[in-house]
């Protein structure tokens, strides 16, 4: 079934190895739902998918109010995250662009960090109570538009792509030295929770949570997917692109708009999780050996689920009380990872 | 030809434009580059574009994809001014090969053609069976079906550079604008690919033009030269007709060089060499050649040279020598050069 239906873009090899991917999803799914801190067996797993009740009402709270949401949570961010990456990556035509060089995390970032510190520091109180995640999913997203739309005026500014580039970078540069100087004349506490937010949890999003979320990223796919046959246009560059008849401009504001949104959203929920948008877009060429954006689209958003998945699990720390920061656990086993693809090929060639 | 319907176009040119000024413009600032640039570009024809760095070929060449539009004027595209495109339709009309080095990686030959039906296409890109039928057919056109599945990164340099004429020829345009194909190419591929060119101008009537610094493969294969230098707008006309009027030492301004029309390639303006040579034509080319590359010899009274086997016959004031190739003469040269200076000291 799945296979007449990507025959028609897909070549065998690489089909084969879509399936595969969404196989390894759907399993590290189940795994993912049921190891943690408080073990649920696959069986009654299983079991309460296909409709039954669990054996303990603990685990239906576990389930319901935790896992469940954060396993799509998983999801969306892995989506969102990885194909901001490839965008980047193809339209900036450099290896090293993820979805944070246009300076929305550091955006996200100050908008949570005066929210959190901003009391002390400066002696405003904008919120009566900053540690309410709501406030901080609307400090996040504030700040993230906000260099958004600095992006925005800068790209109606500069028309070379390499310039865009390094204003995105030095906004980000900017941005953290306001946070430094914050978090500097901040009380402890405050700094702990602006420290905690900035490792990244997916944990976070509840259900009314998750259906904002859900909905943001399906708009930032929108001008996406729209634009796949420009992304593959620029793969010669933008002069050949422009002689194909692709409107760069209109492929820069899809661009930034896209990763906008996808970004920011994520950022603002559930933090800024590194790693997984500047490296699964590589992984995902190597894995199916494509430079066609019509491939690499499922095959990024799929291996883009798949490693956020194994990282969240391995963040829960089966058996133990306590979970990982997911940032920590997303670069402690990625980037060996990442080393490793590098060393094994010619990856600069191929990129 | 026959068709009265192509006639107007014939005398025309597909590509025209009248009077053109070229440059940029950025912020308020103009600056002009060419100005009472007119031409005709014709289908079926291989035409190539030659003249100094800096004269403004490449802002011409931007000018007909409409990157840069030309300050002053229109380019016509057949029907219609290229202003008055939509990026699409220009991209249906103009197909380009860049000097630009292209990002390789992954992508397969046949990919990279497969690029080029990209004005052709749905929003997704997707192909139909029309696009991989004409993807077939240029590639077999261009004889590379055989490295469809090879990387981009696995070809050499002549390869490369006939996929990515493949890769504007799937773009199915009439008109083709090609800036240096031969460059970093070997003498016989430069050949190669010109010819190809020649060749798809014709089969494919196609309007094809080429920016090329090589004046040796343009003479033996454009049907047009357009020389471009910077004092005047560009002169047009067959290589030949140029070569005899002498258009074409427009090609290299001052006066140390010039354009030999005997040999059709750019010789060093020398006084004619103070000494008497004779000889079979073509060994007396090749020795004047190379006592033309070593000016400050002092030469012989009088040289003979003679064929099978071959030999030199020099005569000096007080003596005579022989030798037996160019180089032991040169170096026999050189040498009395060196001890007559030792002598003046």
């Amino acid at each position: 079934m799945i296979f007449t239906i990507f025959k028609s873009w897909m070549n065998k090899f690489q089909t084969q190895r879509l399936v595969i991917v969404l196989l390894l999803c759907g399993i590290l799914w189940l795994v993912n739902l049921s190891l943690g801190s408080v073990h649920i067996p696959l069986k009654s797993l299983l079991g309460r998918i296909v409709g039954n009740s669990f054996p303990h009402s603990s685990w239906e709270i576990i389930w319901m109010e935790y896992r469940l949401p954060k396993s799509l949570t998983v999801l969306l961010a892995g989506i969102g995250l990885s194909l901001s990456g490839l965008q980047m990556q193809t339209f900036f035509r450099n290896p090293l662009a993820g979805p944070y060089v246009l300076g929305i995390s550091s955006g996200a970032g100050l908008g949570v960090a005066l929210l959190t510190m901003a009391g002390t520091a400066f002696g405003w109180q904008i919120l009566d109570n900053p540690g309410n995640s709501w406030s901080l999913v609307a400090g996040a997203s504030a700040g993230a538009m906000g260099v958004l739309v600095l992006m925005g005026l800068a790209a109606w500014k500069v028309k070379d792509s390499m310039t865009l580039l390094i204003v995105g970078l030095m906004f980000g540069s900017a941005t953290s030295s306001v946070i430094t100087l914050l978090a500097y004349f901040s009380a402890a506490e405050e700094l702990k929770l602006f420290t905690i937010w900035s490792m990244g949890n997916l944990g976070n999003t509840g259900w009314n949570d998750l259906g904002y979320l859900a909905g943001a990223v399906v708009l930032g796919l929108i001008p996406a997917l729209v634009a796949i046959k420009s992304y593959n246009a620029m793969l010669l560059g933008e002069t050949y692109a422009v002689s194909m008849g692709i409107n760069f401009q209109k492929l820069r504001w899809t661009m930034i708009l896209s990763t906008g949104i996808l970004t920011g959203s994520i950022t603002a929920f559930c933090g800024p999780i590194a790693f997984i948008g500047i490296a699964v877009p590589h992984l995902a060429r190597l894995l199916f050996r494509t430079q066609s954006h019509s491939v690499l689209f499922p095959a990024t958003a799929g291996v883009g689920v798949l490693i956020l998945l194994a990282c969240d699990t391995i963040s829960q720390l089966p058996g133990m009380a306590t979970s990982l920061p997911i940032n920590a656990v997303t670069t402690a086993f990625g980037a060996p990872l990442i080393i490793w693809m590098i060393m094994k090929r010619s990856f600069s060639e191929e990129f | 030809m026959k068709n009265p319907e192509n006639k107007p176009e014939n005398n025309e040119g597909f590509v025209r434009a009248s009077d053109l000024e070229l440059g940029y413009r950025s912020g308020t600032e103009t600056q002009r580059v060419a100005s009472g640039v007119s031409f005709s570009l014709f289908r079926k024809e291989l035409t190539c574009l030659m003249g100094p760095n800096g004269v403004g070929k490449s802002t011409l060449l931007k000018a007909i994809m409409h990157q840069h539009p030309p300050l002053k004027g229109e380019v016509w595209l057949g029907n219609a001014p290229a202003s008055h495109l939509s990026e699409k339709e220009r991209a249906k009309r103009v197909a380009v090969v860049l000097t630009e080095k292209i990002p390789t990686g992954l992508l397969t030959v046949r990919d990279l053609v497969a690029l080029g039906r990209i004005p052709h296409t749905g929003w997704w890109g997707q192909l139909s069976p029309v696009d991989q039928a004409k993807i077939n057919e240029v590639m077999a056109l261009t004889s590379i079906s055989h490295l469809a599945h090879k990387t981009v990164s696995a070809l050499s340099d002549g390869q490369r550079q006939t996929a990515l004429i493949a890769r504007a020829l799937a773009q199915d345009s009439p008109i083709m604008v090609l800036d240096e194909p031969t460059a970093h190419l070997d003498l016989s591929n430069r050949f190669e690919i010109m010819y190809l060119l020649r060749d798809l101008a014709r089969k494919a009537s196609k309007a094809i033009l080429v920016v090329t610094h090589d004046l040796e493969v343009a003479l033996e294969t454009a049907d047009k030269l357009w020389l471009m230098d910077a004092r005047q707008p560009l002169l047009t006309g067959s290589p030949e007709d140029l070569m005899i009027s002498g258009g074409i030492q427009r090609l290299v301004p001052g006066q140390k060089w010039r354009v030999d029309a005997a040999s059709g390639k750019i010789i060093r303006n020398t006084t004619p060499l103070p000494c008497q040579i004779e000889g079979p034509e073509l060994l007396v080319g090749w020795l004047k050649n190379a006592l033309r590359k070593n000016p400050e010899l002092s030469l012989p009274d009088a040289i003979y040279l003679t064929e099978n086997p071959f030999a030199i016959r020099a005569t000096f004031s007080q003596n005579h020598r022989h030798f037996n190739s160019i180089s032991e003469m040169i170096g026999y040269l050189q040498n009395q050069l060196k001890t007559g200076k030792f002598f003046l000291k």
